[in-house]
């Protein structure tokens, strides 16, 4: 004969042990509290402050007065309503970040102030690539081993042109650099020309020389050495 | 005799600060083309390259829920 649940058994049982599955070991007063998770999502979804009295012990009413048994909640559900990224509509620059993480110094730099890449990514394409694949590209291309985190921007207007043949981008060699503050600076340079563009071509026929981020940029701010 | 000395030494010492001052202006020049390194058609098969990577689906356009 079944005991019933309100019997001689204590008010309270012991929790219940980690990894034994709950399902199996609910008793019938307690039937409507585990549920299964789709409702629970629902539940937590629908009244997230009374969820959280879930996991308490229930207040002694009745048969459910021994039903002070701990319920496992899922993990909380991540909020649909995230926003799909949509590639920008006209993007000015193509950004590719080539990092093989020899440097160590300038990795970390870049690593810790990515939000300054990040905050362009509305306007501009930023692609990453892996270090395995950085490493196979840099030893493809020689010249630019020893200087990477390399950040390579390809101005589009200027490709949409002559496509690669003549001037269309920049290379910024953070690999060149040896100290955080100069890798930092570079890198707050890079963000504030890339996100208040000048006209290029404007400013390259003003300097004949190749281009230093003054005279390319026209930033007024001396770089890094 | 000490005057003319003088003369010369002050002429040497005047060329090399110069000498040191067009040096730094062009180390600093070419620092600075080497971390700012501007495109042209020497670069590009770099460029073609990372070009071709992005029209292949190689590289997709970095975004939060990729990273995540």
């Amino acid at each position: 004969m079944p005991k019933s649940p309100s019997g001689t058994r204590p008010s309270r049982r012991p929790r219940a042990r980690a990894g034994v599955p709950s399902n199996g070991a609910v008793s019938p007063a307690t039937e409507n509290l585990v549920r299964s998770p789709d409702a629970q999502d629902e539940r937590v979804a629908a009244e997230p402050v009374a969820s959280s009295r879930l996991s308490e012990p229930e207040p002694a009413s009745g048969d459910s007065a021994g039903a002070g048994m701990v319920i496992e909640l899922p993990a909380r559900p991540r909020k649909a309503a995230r926003r799909k990224y949509k590639p920008p509509a006209d993007p000015r620059f193509r950004i590719f970040i080539i990092d093989s993480g020899w440097n160590a110094v300038a990795r970390r730099v870049l690593r810790h102030n990515f939000a300054l890449i990040r905050r362009l990514h509305k306007e501009e394409l930023i692609y990453l690539l892996s270090r395995k694949k950085s490493v196979e590209f840099i030893g493809r291309h020689r010249s630019l081993i020893g200087r990477d985190p390399i950040i390579a921007v390809h101005d589009l207007k200027a490709m949409g042109g002559r496509g690669t043949a003549a001037f269309h981008g920049f290379h910024l060699h953070l690999g060149i650099l040896r100290t955080p503050r100069q890798a930092l600076v570079a890198l707050q340079t890079f963000a504030h020309f890339v996100g208040h563009p000048p006209s290029l071509e404007k400013s390259r026929s003003r300097h004949t020389h190749r281009a230093s981020p003054r005279g390319y940029a026209g930033l007024g701010r001396d770089p890094p050495t | 005799m000490l005057d003319r000395f003088g003369e010369a030494i002050s002429v040497v010492l005047g060329a090399l600060a110069l000498a040191y001052l067009v040096y730094e202006i062009d180390r600093r020049k070419r620092r600075l083309r080497d971390l700012f390194h501007v495109l042209g058609s020497e670069e590009a098969d770099i460029s073609g390259e990372l070009l071709s990577m992005v029209e292949s689906g190689e590289l997709q356009p970095y975004s939060r829920e990729a990273r995540a």
